[in-house]
């Protein structure tokens, strides 16, 4: 009689050891969520800010003139007023590294991107949907007409967007082309390229957003913005 | 398991509870300030670029 209740009251132990194992597991991953959704973009913002602040002052101090551009620091800051979200610093590259800082990375591969002032070429850029700031979330906000401003030390350049790809493979290396076939565009131009991760929290496919130059704006003394973010 | 951390916690109820306290927010600081962020890049959620399989800018961007 004893014996089986020594047993028993083994058994009960080790299945009790087990339930706690797997509440436990499952509260890790609740604050892994915590982590991933509301940790990262704190973090990420905090930084982005820093590095804004510091991008905006080497342009306050810095000689102008051509050759005085820094990219290492970041390049320039976007405004889409759809997303909501403010200006978006970025910077070169889209390595997990860079978009962790809270900012937009432009491509350096497999396509590289062209930069705002070529005259011809895609300024394809990258940045997370979800955590590490989330810069790009509201992407869907994004429609047909609506404006995508570039900000640099020196120049606005306003961008239209004409096409949206709501999903594609994470694979389509095609939609960062200089000429971006399935935007409907056939002929080179100057255009500009968002993608992230789509549907949100996953990283299943891919969400692009094409936009085309309208025209360039020379920043003046108190860096008033264009019409498009007043 | 959690009974026997809690027996062999020194003090009354009160010290014991807070014990417990400071143990858990210590496991909490460890997890967000080490073990998330190492977990992070190997699990799927947050690749945002086009890539060709190729990992991109050193980082682990791919599950095949």
């Amino acid at each position: 009689m004893a014996r089986t209740d020594r047993v028993r009251g083994r058994i009960a132990a080790t299945v009790s050891v087990i339930g706690e194992l797997l509440i436990t597991a499952g509260v890790i991953m609740a604050l892994f969520v915590v982590y991933s959704l509301w940790w990262t973009n704190v973090l990420a913002d905090r930084e982005a800010k820093k590095q804004g602040n510091q991008v905006r002052d080497h342009w306050a101090n810095a000689p102008s003139g051509p050759g005085a551009l820094d990219t290492k620091d970041g390049i320039g800051f976007l405004h889409v007023p759809a997303m909501k979200n403010g200006e978006v610093l970025v910077k070169p590259g889209t390595g997990g590294k860079v978009l962790n800082e809270g900012v937009a990375g432009f491509y350096r591969e497999p396509v590289k991107a062209a930069m705002p002032w070529d005259k011809r070429g895609n300024f394809t850029l990258a940045a997370h949907r979800d955590g590490h700031g989330a810069k790009f979330h509201n992407i869907d906000k994004i429609s047909t007409g609506d404006p995508v401003v570039f900000e640099t030390r020196d120049v606005w350049y306003v961008y239209k967007v004409f096409a949206e790809l709501k999903e594609t493979s994470r694979f389509n290396t095609d939609v960062i082309n200089p000429v971006p076939k399935e935007s409907g565009r056939t002929a080179p131009g100057r255009f500009l390229t968002l993608t992230t991760c789509t549907p949100v929290y996953t990283s299943d496919y891919r969400y692009i957003v094409w936009a085309e130059l309208q025209r360039t704006e020379k920043v003046d003394a108190k860096r008033t913005p264009p019409k498009e973010l007043r | 398991m959690y009974v026997w951390i809690w027996r062999h916690l020194p003090g009354n109820a009160w010290v014991k509870a807070l014990v417990s306290l400071l143990l858990v927010l210590g496991t909490v600081y460890v997890l967000f300030q080490y073990v998330f962020p190492w977990a992070e890049p190997l699990l799927p959620f947050n690749d945002v670029t086009v890539d060709n399989g190729m990992p991109a800018g050193g980082a682990m961007t791919e599950w095949r």
